[in-house]
């Protein structure tokens, strides 16, 4: 069985449009293509694809504002082909609403397990707090209860600890940004609680990471943010 | 030049002051006695006025002697008695000094003028050398410029193209084909030397940025491991960090550093024999926060332990198909530098390098974590 029904690749070059179809039909029973921004807006408001794979190069319109036209109307996965390796541009993304970006030249490979835990995240979103605990390796995080446990052992959460906790699982497998934390941490709140996100990301894997230095849970985007992994 | 100039006034003059003696001595019965005086006086006055006081003084001197003796009764006899002789002497003098005094004045000015003039030209040739130069740095600055806007824009626009042929490549591979690997292979090689490029051309035009946070090491150092995991083939990366004391923390530049430590992790895997491990530790050592990648390679010959840090520079007999420009260490040295931390290497014991990397330490008060 397919993870998905539909999906839709933007690229304005042919051989690559070709090739992603190829690696993509492993996991769609149908993928259409769109050569441009605009018909891939279009693409993407007709046809309601589960997710959608956008080259930030265009000839027609820049991919950041096909990135935002679609997030209008839909709240389907993106995940975004950019030729840019800087972190600035990445930030930008993800707080336009891209879920997830590659880096060009990439491996299909990569590609597709990107695509696949995005498509997963999608079905079990959970934007609001779970009744359930989550289950993720040796941890039963519960949301609604404030209760993490690890293994058979409660672990003491701080509250600043619990809030990233709480908006890191809340949006696993998506990596949030710095500033998408700060936020979710500490509202409008200004100046020093944020230099120390940090230090709170350093206690907090030390309390739920069999090893701190080689996290499972609680990943690294270098220069980016954070992101909880659902192993 | 000066003596010799010197030395033909002082012949010219002496010689007119002989010529003028002659010529009175022989007509000194026919002649009046107050145009002797008057005579010499010219002869003081034009010696002074040429050939300088000393000349101008011995001049005077000696008319005065050839007056006294040859030209004024009684002839023949030194007699300084008459006042008017005393008057002549210190009129001859008054003449030579006031005259000589007049000629170096006019020669200062002279001369300054000369140097004036020489000042004048010596600036203008000096400011003409500037523009010149000026012009040069400005035509270099521009020809840097715009190489490093072609590397930058080209490294960029090769990207596209060898995403195509990678995927096309890949999408080869799942109908087994080896030669599509081979492709693939040869397309990653390319990809980091066009990587390797706009590295370079980022760091010629200084165009790393930089926000030194605080960090925390055991974060950098998952960050590391993680990214190189791909790599960890036949060596794998071992890392020393003690977890169950207090956490380490520095102030630096989480990208960068993590450029570093992945740079220096890549070459210890390339250069570490199979079945060897590279090791990554982190200590505190006084103001700094120390991170050290050791590997048991062949290590790095004392000659070359600074050049190594060198851009393009490649070990003699090394292998050049590594597929790297030979960049990587002179980058990560300068991202090292411009965030008020070192990099160096020292020789391993029992055998291959060390490589320490340093950047400023950071201490965290808990109680300022906001946590109450």
């Amino acid at each position: 069985m397919s993870a998905a029904n539909c999906i839709l690749v933007v690229d304005d070059e042919f051989q690559i449009r070709r090739a992603l179809k190829n690696a993509l039909r492993e996991v769609a029973e149908r993928v259409i293509e769109a050569e441009s921004g605009a018909e891939g807006i279009d693409l993407a408001a007709t046809q309601h694809p589960d997710l959608v794979v956008l080259d930030l190069g265009l000839p027609d319109m820049a991919g950041a504002d096909v990135c935002r036209e679609i997030r209008r109307f839909a709240t389907m996965p993106i995940v975004v082909l950019s030729a840019r390796h800087d972190e600035e541009d990445k930030v930008r993304l993800l707080s336009l609403g891209a879920d997830d970006y590659v880096t060009k030249p990439f491996s299909t490979v990569e590609l597709l397990a990107r695509v696949k835990a995005q498509l997963r995240r999608a079905r079990t979103q959970l934007s609001v707090p779970p009744e359930t605990p989550i289950i993720a390796g040796d941890l039963s995080i519960d949301i609604a209860r404030r209760v993490l446990m690890r293994g058979a052992q409660a672990v003491r959460l701080t509250p600043i600890e619990w809030n990233i906790v709480r908006a890191l699982v809340l949006a696993a497998g998506r990596t949030l940004t710095h500033q998408q934390l700060f936020d979710a941490v500490w509202g409008r709140e200004f100046g020093d609680p944020q230099r120390y996100l940090r230090v709170h990301i350093t206690n907090l894997r030390r309390k739920i990471e069999s090893s701190p230095s080689a996290p499972r849970f609680v990943v690294t985007e270098p220069g980016v943010g954070y992101r909880f992994e659902l192993p | 030049m000066n003596g010799d100039r010197a030395l033909r006034h002082w012949l010219a003059w002496g010689s007119v002051l002989v010529l003028v003696t002659v010529a009175l001595i022989s007509l000194r019965a026919a002649t009046e006695q107050t145009y002797v005086p008057v005579t010499y006086l010219l002869v003081v006055l034009g010696g002074s006025a040429s050939g300088g006081r000393k000349l101008g003084i011995a001049l005077a001197i000696v008319s005065f002697l050839v007056i006294d003796y040859y030209l004024q009764t009684p002839y023949d006899h030194i007699t300084v008695t008459k006042t008017v002789d005393l008057v002549t002497l210190a009129a001859f003098l008054v003449t030579a000094v006031v005259a000589s005094t007049l000629l170096d004045a006019a020669q200062r000015d002279r001369d300054a003028a000369v140097r004036h003039a020489e000042e004048v030209t010596r600036l203008a040739a000096e400011h003409e050398q500037m523009a010149r130069e000026t012009e040069k740095v400005r035509a270099l600055r521009e020809g840097d410029r715009m190489k490093d806007f072609v590397l930058a824009s080209v490294s960029h626009d090769l990207r596209t193209p060898l995403t195509a042929i990678k995927a096309l490549a890949q999408d080869e591979t799942r109908t087994g084909s080896s030669r599509a690997t081979e492709i693939e292979e040869q397309v990653d090689r390319l990809t980091r030397m066009v990587a390797d490029l706009l590295d370079l051309s980022r760091l010629r035009a200084g165009k790393w940025s930089f926000t030194p946070e605080l960090n925390a090491a055991e974060d950098i150092v998952g960050a590391a491991t993680r990214q190189c995991a791909a790599l960890e083939r036949s060596a794998s990366i071992v890392t020393r960090l003690d977890e169950s004391a207090p956490a380490l923390y520095g102030t630096f530049d989480f990208v960068q550093t993590l450029r570093i430590i992945v740079n220096l992790l890549e070459n210890a895997l390339r250069f570490t024999p199979d079945g060897a491990t590279v090791e990554l530790e982190a200590h505190r050592k006084g103001p700094h926060l120390v991170f050290t990648v050791s590997d048991r390679g062949p290590g790095i010959a004392e000659a070359e332990r600074e050049r190594v840090f060198d851009a393009f520079y490649r070990p003699e007999g090394s292998i050049a198909d590594r597929g790297r420009a030979g960049i990587g260490l002179a980058i990560a040295r300068s991202l090292a530098a411009a965030q008020r931390g070192a990099l160096t290497h020292h020789p391993r014991d029992g055998g291959g390098s060390v490589f320490e990397l340093r950047v400023p330490a950071a201490d965290v008060d808990e109680r300022e974590l906001g946590e109450s």
